[in-house]
């Protein structure tokens, strides 16, 4: 996969989450952040970073993104959610606008 | 401010430069705030940032007193400058237009659009006025398409797609509708001279431009309708083309052709044209009251000769051609009357060319008209069969009794299916009834019950005659002919009421068949003595020894199918309208059967829609029938209501 391709995520802890672009912007607010015409960071070194995600959640939502891109080609999957994480993952989401 | 302060020229540039920097900005604004922009703006009514932007752009740029006016003023000077041929900036143009439709619709429609509208109506108005005093109708037309479709242009390049419609709207309001009926009446160059030059592109660019406006179409239309029927009109009334029945029709189909054409290749094949051409055409052609019979004489011309080297598909074009125009014709009756006996004539005398050919038209008529109208006609063709195996069957019983006598060809033709004639016969020489008396013994041994009759007015005989100089001739000549030159056998000097009397040929034909005979060039088998053109119940004819021909076979004036004479003319017209009283009657009876009661005006309606397929019945004649079947008790009047009619069974 070539660098262009891929967007990396960081959560609150430091962790590095290395993804698709187009798994990414699933996310409304992340595909704003890497279109904008208006040269933002973000869109300059395909770094974003979540002061306010912890990494399991992070990871959830990056499992989440594929699991969207292939849902939309038509495959019907169960995506399965640990209730403990139902809260933050609700949060998140309405951050991320997904 | 740096875009009030910009001169000339570079304003637009400067706006333009700016209105970017302050979207460039406006976008960054609004993804910095995106969060907000979702979640807190919808829940507290506010205006989105960009929304915002753009109103504060508005008001405080382009909503300020000098550039507005300026801004409005420049645009509308640069199309104009555009339509008089110069090149401007479409660039620029497009992007200030499409930052005053990103302002809103209602920025683009007051600030630009609506004087936009204004100032073109204008221009193009001075425009059509100024063209059509120094251009002819098909430059000026040639003009407005350029304009319309620069106009169109402009739209794509750099106005908005909606403006499009309005724009073009504008152009054809003011240089088409409102020029169109000067247009169309132009002198030298209007529809009426595109239509006689055959100008098939202005033709075609009218008809295009025209059809963006109200009523255009109608107009073209209308004036095309009152042209061909003015035409059509002269051209069946002039009494010239009266004259050659052959050519009266090539030139109602000439006529049909050309505008066939027109509308094909400049009017799109418009069905409101092809009605138009139609029903012009169905008016002059009846006005006409010979066209029928015309048309089969033309019919009659082209299946005699006019088809000969031609490929079948040709003769099928013709023959659909004469469809057409059989089409138009009201009285289709009497075309059937004069087909009839032009069909009789062909068939008798084996003129006809291609049998394909007649029978291909009879199937045309058929699916035209039914099989009421043709059963006739194939009857016809029948007996011609049927008479040649009859003729086989006689000379296989009798031919050894016949010996070296004259050889007979009969056609039995039945009564009803052949135009009737006058039955009167002329006496045939010796040796040719003796041959009849046979055959007619022969026919009504093996058909009992049946009557023969000979029409001698309609065969044909060829003769072998011998002249002075020893030189042998075989001559193609008619019946009654026959009998006159069978007569100078035994006498080289007759007198014209030996004839008569010898012959006993009614007196109208012998003279015609007397002038054939010996005032003919190159075919005068008899010399006249007086010499004259006419033939006088005086005259003296003798045979004339010095007759010469090139040929061995002479064929002698055989009585061609021709216009019928005045009070020929006369005779087929009566009977055609006796014909048509059983047919009226008829009709009455069916309607009124299926109805049992009904009024004078809805018979008359219902008669007139029945027979329209074949002639185009007389309301008083309708009403004479009705009074005549009244008569015979198949209706009566209701004794309340003299208008009711009821059906007596």
């Amino acid at each position: 996969m070539k660098k262009e391709d891929t967007v990396k995520l960081i959560s609150a802890e430091g962790f590095e989450f290395i993804i698709d672009k187009n798994a990414a912007m699933v996310s409304q607010t992340i595909r704003n952040m890497l279109t904008s015409p208006g040269g933002f960071a973000e869109t300059e070194h395909r770094e974003v970073t979540f002061p306010e995600i912890s990494t399991p959640i992070l990871e959830k939502i990056c499992q989440y993104f594929y699991w969207s891109l292939q849902y939309a080609s038509g495959k019907e999957t169960e995506f399965y959610i640990e209730p403990e994480l139902t809260l933050e993952l609700m949060m998140a989401a309405n951050y991320l606008h997904t | 401010m740096s875009i009030e302060a910009s001169q000339g020229s570079l304003f637009l540039e400067e706006l333009d430069r700016k209105w970017a920097e302050h979207n460039k900005a406006l976008q960054m604004i609004r993804d910095i705030l995106m969060y907000m922009d979702r979640t807190f703006i919808p829940s507290t009514h506010k205006t989105p940032v960009h929304e915002l932007g753009l109103n504060l752009w508005r008001d405080n740029i382009v909503h300020t007193m000098k550039i507005q006016m300026r801004l409005k003023d420049t645009l509308l000077e640069l199309v104009q400058r555009e339509r008089g041929g110069e090149v401007i900036n479409r660039g620029l143009m497009r992007n200030v237009v499409k930052m005053l439709m990103d302002l809103g619709s209602s920025v683009y429609q007051e600030d630009f659009e609506k004087p936009f509208l204004v100032v073109s109506a204008d221009f193009y108005r001075g425009e059509s006025q100024l063209f059509i005093e120094c251009c002819d109708c098909g430059e000026y037309l040639k003009k407005a398409e350029k304009r319309l479709n620069e106009e169109i242009e402009r739209v794509s390049h750099y106005l908005d797609a909606k403006s499009e419609v309005k724009i073009t709207n504008v152009v054809e309001k003011e240089m088409i509708e409102s020029q169109m009926n000067r247009l169309v009446h132009m002198e030298n160059s209007g529809l009426i001279n595109m239509l006689m030059d055959d100008k098939y592109e202005d033709l075609g660019r009218m008809y295009n431009l025209f059809r963006r406006v109200p009523n255009g179409l109608s107009l073209i239309r209308d004036v095309m309708t009152s042209h061909i029927r003015e035409m059509g009109k002269q051209l069946v009334t002039d009494p010239e083309r009266l004259k050659d029945p052959v050519d009266f029709v090539q030139r109602l189909l000439d006529v049909r052709d050309k505008h066939d054409k027109i509308i094909n290749l400049a009017f799109n094949n418009d069905k409101m044209f092809q009605n138009a051409l139609n029903s012009s055409f169905e008016y002059f052609i009846n006005l006409n009251s010979r066209s029928p019979e015309f048309m089969s004489l033309f019919v009659d011309d082209k299946l005699r000769k006019g088809l000969k080297g031609v490929s079948e598909e040709d003769v099928e074009i013709v023959l659909d051609k004469v469809m057409m125009l059989f089409r138009y014709l009201q009285e289709k009756d009497i075309f059937e009357k004069y087909y009839k006996q032009h069909l009789a004539k062909r068939l008798l005398s084996n003129k006809s060319v291609s049998e394909d050919a007649e029978r291909s038209l009879i199937l045309k008529l058929k699916t035209e008209c039914g099989y009421q109208f043709t059963s006739k006609l194939e009857g016809m063709f029948t007996d011609m069969k049927t008479s040649d195996d009859t003729m086989k069957g006689f000379y296989a019983a009798m031919g050894h009794e016949l010996g070296d006598g004259p050889t007979l060809g009969v056609h039995v033709l039945t009564t009803g299916s052949w135009p009737t004639q006058s039955t009167t016969t002329c006496n045939l020489p010796s040796e040719i009834l003796n041959v009849c008396c046979k055959f007619k013994a022969y026919y009504l041994g093996t058909h009992s019950g049946r009557r023969l009759t000979w029409q001698t007015n309609m065969g044909s005989a060829d003769i072998k005659a011998t002249f002075g100089r020893g030189q042998k001739h075989e001559l193609n000549v008619s019946t009654y002919q026959m009998c006159v030159l069978m007569l100078f056998n035994n006498r080289d000097g007759l007198s014209y009421r030996e004839i008569e009397q010898a012959t006993e040929i009614p007196s109208l034909d012998l003279k015609r068949c007397l002038q054939s005979l010996a005032c003919a060039r190159g075919k005068n088998v008899l010399r006249k003595e007086p010499m004259s053109k006419d033939i006088g119940e005086d005259d003296t004819f003798f045979f004339n020894d010095k007759f010469a021909s090139k040929f061995y076979k002479v064929k002698i004036g055989t009585v061609v199918a021709q216009k019928e004479s005045e009070p020929e003319k006369q005779e087929t017209r009566q009977k055609v309208e006796e014909d048509r009283k059983p047919q009226i009657e008829a009709a009455i009876v069916r309607i009124m059967k299926a109805r049992r009661v009904l009024d004078h005006n809805n018979i008359v309606a219902e008669v007139t829609k029945q027979l329209q397929l074949r002639f185009l019945p007389n309301p008083v004649v309708i009403k004479k029938r009705i009074e005549s079947l009244i008569e015979r008790e198949f209706l009566e009047r209701d004794k309340e209501d003299r208008k009711l009619y009821r059906y007596l069974a």
